[in-house]
Order: structure tokens, then sequence, then C-alpha cells
């Protein structure tokens, strides 16, 4: 009971919510970008928040059903074919043995979730079945993988109401916890910061992504220290780098803050050249914020 | 004492000093293990490094304010108790020749010294591991004697194989897999460090000691280590 790949895409990899508690040993915290598509996805197939997805980048994955069971594709509004008839997104949608799975044509946003009914059961690393090219754990889809899975033929039904899905062209702001070096910045530098449209930059990946703009200029000697999910190092250049899931877990840049993880997940759906600005959030709104998400998602550990 | 800041949403970060110190390491290692023990399944992630600890933790079971209540009262407890972590010592034997160190016939000339010399400084030392990171089980050592401390190389390598053992500043570090790297390569370890071998993720822990010893070349070899 399985998927087998046909063709991979651009950039396929089984991702879940990360891997957590290996930061002092080294490695990152990987899982997936965009946390809200990939939440919602497992919701619509009643899954546990940590199964494990596809993630499929810039689209033209093709999958062969060898089972039957239930999918779910959130994220990057893609043309979603079951044997060349279209399929609707943000919903579930029942497969055959044998059906031809193909998703084409990104029109909005970039990344693209395939969940299944409990989850894809690839080789768990580390506590975790999300890969990470960067530290060579688990590779990217290729032509002939087989991903297993269960077969279900019931499925729990879970629908999503139409106001919640997100519309990834909206103009985005970024909201900034003033944390780490935050206050070392002056009111300038500050200013510069928040008044600016910076621009995304095509060298933006998994680990980081690059903002294009006007350079802050700020020289001080950092010791290197851990980084959070979401913080912005002002590298030697004086442009921001947001880190994302596969950063490195420590680092020597002085961070001007750290952004509000629902808004990393719109972030991840950015293609290159996209404006965004960022504006302060405080930590307890921050937090309540994310509790109500995790509720809602009956994500018990963060 | 202590300066304690927010580092994100679910994140904090607590400072041991503001310079690096070889008394440092040893106390933040210590410090992790005595939260996680304390705190339990709210703590999600601990990274050590230098002169630092950040914590990762649960925000559905605390926030930010009680959180950074409980951490210094753990904080307060902690300063006599030397008890909880006895540094380990890891081995790890080296080839220092010209064939494997890319960089060491430089440094040599560099530094006026003999080989011999050259080894025996950078055996001698006890280092604590200072931080891991970077890359997986990648264990930033110091301090390096100052006779044989070296910048990065202006431009960094390509590739260095698996196993080499470098030198930049006054760190040395062992490169668990082949990578790219700017530091100065003086030998090669036949020890395996990479995730190929998954216990290796537990190798090195901050405030663990590293002690480096010289082999030859036929126990280099006999040992696993490639040329």
């Amino acid at each position: 009971m399985s998927f087998k790949v046909i063709k991979p895409g651009f950039l396929s990899t089984i991702q879940d919510y990360g891997r957590m508690g290996y930061g002092e040993h080294g490695l990152s915290q990987s899982g997936v970008m965009d946390e809200h598509a990939y939440c919602w996805g497992n919701y619509l197939l009643a899954n546990h928040f940590n199964d494990a997805v596809i993630e499929i980048t810039f689209a033209g994955l093709v999958l062969e059903a060898k089972v039957d069971t239930f999918v779910a594709l959130t994220g990057a509004e893609v043309d979603f074919k079951i044997n060349n008839k279209a399929v609707q997104i943000w919903c579930s949608v029942k497969v055959h043995k044998g059906d031809i799975l193909s998703m084409d044509n990104p029109k909005s946003g970039i990344r693209a979730y395939l969940a299944v009914k409990g989850g894809f059961n690839t080789t768990t690393l580390f506590g975790s079945k999300s890969v990470n090219l960067r530290e060579n754990i688990g590779a990217k889809l290729v032509a002939g993988d087989v991903l297993p899975c269960e077969n279900h033929t019931q499925a729990n039904y879970r629908t999503m109401l139409k106001k919640y899905k997100p519309n990834y062209q909206q103009a985005l702001v970024l909201r900034l916890i003033p944390t780490y070096q935050f206050n070392d910045f002056s009111t300038q530098q500050h200013d510069l910061f928040f008044k600016q449209k910076y621009t995304i930059d095509n060298a933006s990946d998994r680990a980081g992504c690059r903002l294009n703009g006007t350079p802050i200029e700020y020289k001080q000697y950092m010791i290197s220290e851990g980084m959070s999910y979401g913080s912005v190092e002002i590298t030697s250049d004086g442009l921001p780098i947001v880190l994302l899931k596969d950063a490195p877990n420590i680092g020597g840049y002085p961070k001007i803050g750290t952004v509000f993880s629902l808004d990393l997940a719109k972030l991840a759906q950015r293609p290159p050249n996209t404006q965004v600005k960022f504006a302060l959030i405080n930590i307890n709104q921050a937090q309540q914020a994310r509790q109500v998400f995790n509720a809602f998602f009956e994500i018990n550990s963060n | 004492m202590h300066n304690i800041i927010a580092a994100g949403e679910n994140a904090i970060l607590i400072y041991f000093g503001r310079e690096i110190d070889a008394t440092l390491p040893k106390k933040i290692g210590q410090f992790a293990k005595q939260l996680k023990n304390a705190l339990g399944d709210i703590i999600i992630d601990v990274i050590p490094a230098y002169t630092s600890l950040h914590v990762s933790y649960d925000l559905n079971k605390i926030n930010h304010q009680a959180l950074l209540d409980k951490v210094t009262v753990i904080l307060n407890q902690q300063e006599d108790d030397t008890s909880i972590l006895l540094p380990k010592t890891i081995q790890i034997p080296v080839y220092y020749d010209n064939e494997v160190g890319l960089d060491l016939e430089r440094l040599l000339l560099e530094k006026n010294l003999s080989k011999q010399s050259f080894i025996e400084l950078h055996t001698a030392q006890e280092y604590w591991v200072y931080a891991v990171g970077f890359s997986p089980a990648f264990a930033y050592l110091g301090e390096v004697d100052v006779c044989i401390q070296a910048p990065r190389l202006a431009t960094p390598r390509v590739s260095i194989p698996a196993g080499s053992v470098g030198i930049a500043h006054n760190q040395t570090a062992v490169y668990p897999t082949d990578s790219s790297g700017g530091w100065n390569i003086i030998g090669r370890t036949p020890l395996d460090l990479s995730l190929k071998k998954p216990e290796n993720i537990d190798k090195f822990h901050v405030g663990d000691i590293v002690k480096f010893t010289a082999i030859g070349r036929t126990e280099y070899l006999q040992s696993g280590g490639s040329l």
C-alpha cells in the first residue's frame, strides 16, 4: 500500500511538523515551510497534527496510487487532477488503486501539500520524517520512489469554510517580535527597517528568505548563539535574512527580531520578487494567536 | 548576573557571560541538563553555544513571563551544583601529515615550527566543546594554543574530506562529513563522526572535553582512514 512517484517535479520532499529536540546536536528544526496549509491538510483527513505529507515546491509532481485511500491537497493553487479530471483542493478526496494524481501549473503560492489519510509512513530519522537536504537527512523524491501509507475505505470527512482559504496574492506584512539584539539597533535603523518595502531574493530557500532593500549600516562583533525559527539576521551587507526551517542552529550575525510563526507560513507561499514589510507585534499577542491556532489543530506540543 | 532575553514567540536566550571563557561551556552544559530535568516536556529544545543557552518551549503549557520566572528560580539554585554532570572526555586519533593536512606545511613555515612541535601543541591541550552546530555533530573546540592559531582561509575550499581536523583562530574542529569550509586543515581522523552512524548524534555535548592523540600512517590506515 503506497504511492509511486512517476514525476517528482521541481522539488518535492517528505515533511512533518519538524525535528524537535536535536538543536543541541547541531540539527535544524526542519519540517513544513507553511504550517497553516500543512495543518489544514491533516485536519481535513482527521490525521494527527504531526503526520508526514509531501511538500511540493513549484508543482510538477505526478503519483500513481497503489492503494485505496483519501488525500487532501492544500497550499499553492495548482491544477490538481486525478486521471486527468480536475479535482478540488482544500478538501478530502477519495483515490483508488491505479489512479494517477497530477499537480501542475501553480497560479498562486509556491508550495502545495499533499496529505494522505494516516500520513506517509517513510523512514523516521532523529524523531522526524522531515527531509533536510542541507544535512543529508533523507533525499528529495525521484521517479520510482515508493511512499508507504495505510489503506482506508472510509473517512471521517471534515471540511474547511471558504473564509479560511488564504489569499497568497495579498500584500504581506510580517509581524516581528522584538527579540535578540532589537534594542541594540538605533531609532534610525529601526525606521529604515520598518518603513521600507523589501523584495524577496531569488536565492531564498528552505534555510532562509533573503530580502533585498536599502542596507542597514550595522557592524558589531557577535559571539555565535542559538537561533530561533523566524529570527531576522542583518548580515554584513546590511540586508535581512529571515531564518526558516532548515537554518543552522547557531549563527553569529546580529538579529533585529523574530517573525511571528503564522506570518512565516504566509511568507513560505510568496515567490521571489514579492514585496514584504515588517511591523511590530508584542510577544503576548503572538503567543495568544499561536495558542488559538494550536488549539484548533490539536497541536499539543509546540 | 544572567541576562535573559526573548528569542521568539516560544524561545528565550540566557546569557552566562559577555565574553568567551573556558569556564562557561561546563556551566552552560550543566544548566541545560538541569533545566530539562526540572521542566520536563515544557522544554522542546536547548542550544548551548559559547556564552549562551537558547531554550525553546511549549507555549501551550506556559507563557513567556511564567517561563522567565521558572528559569530564574532554577538559575539561582544552580550556582554551586556541580554534581549533575561530569564532563566526558572524548579521544580523537589524528594522522598529522601533509598527505592529509592540506595546510600543515604552510602553517609550519608561517609559525616556524617543526612538525613534532606543532603536533605536541595541538595534542597537549584539553579542549572544551564550546558549541555543536552549523552542521550536525560539528563541535567547536577551544582554545587552541596561541602559537598555532591561524585565521580562516580567505577563500573557503569547495570540498574538504570527512574526518579533516582544522584550525580557525583560537578554535579547532573535525569535519564530520565531506563539506566546504575555510578552516586550516592539519590532519585527519580515521573515526567516522558522520550521521551514517546515527549514534554519532550524541557524540559531543557542550561542556565535554576533547583530546587529540597523534597516530602514524599505518595505524591511520588500519583504523579505516582513507587517503
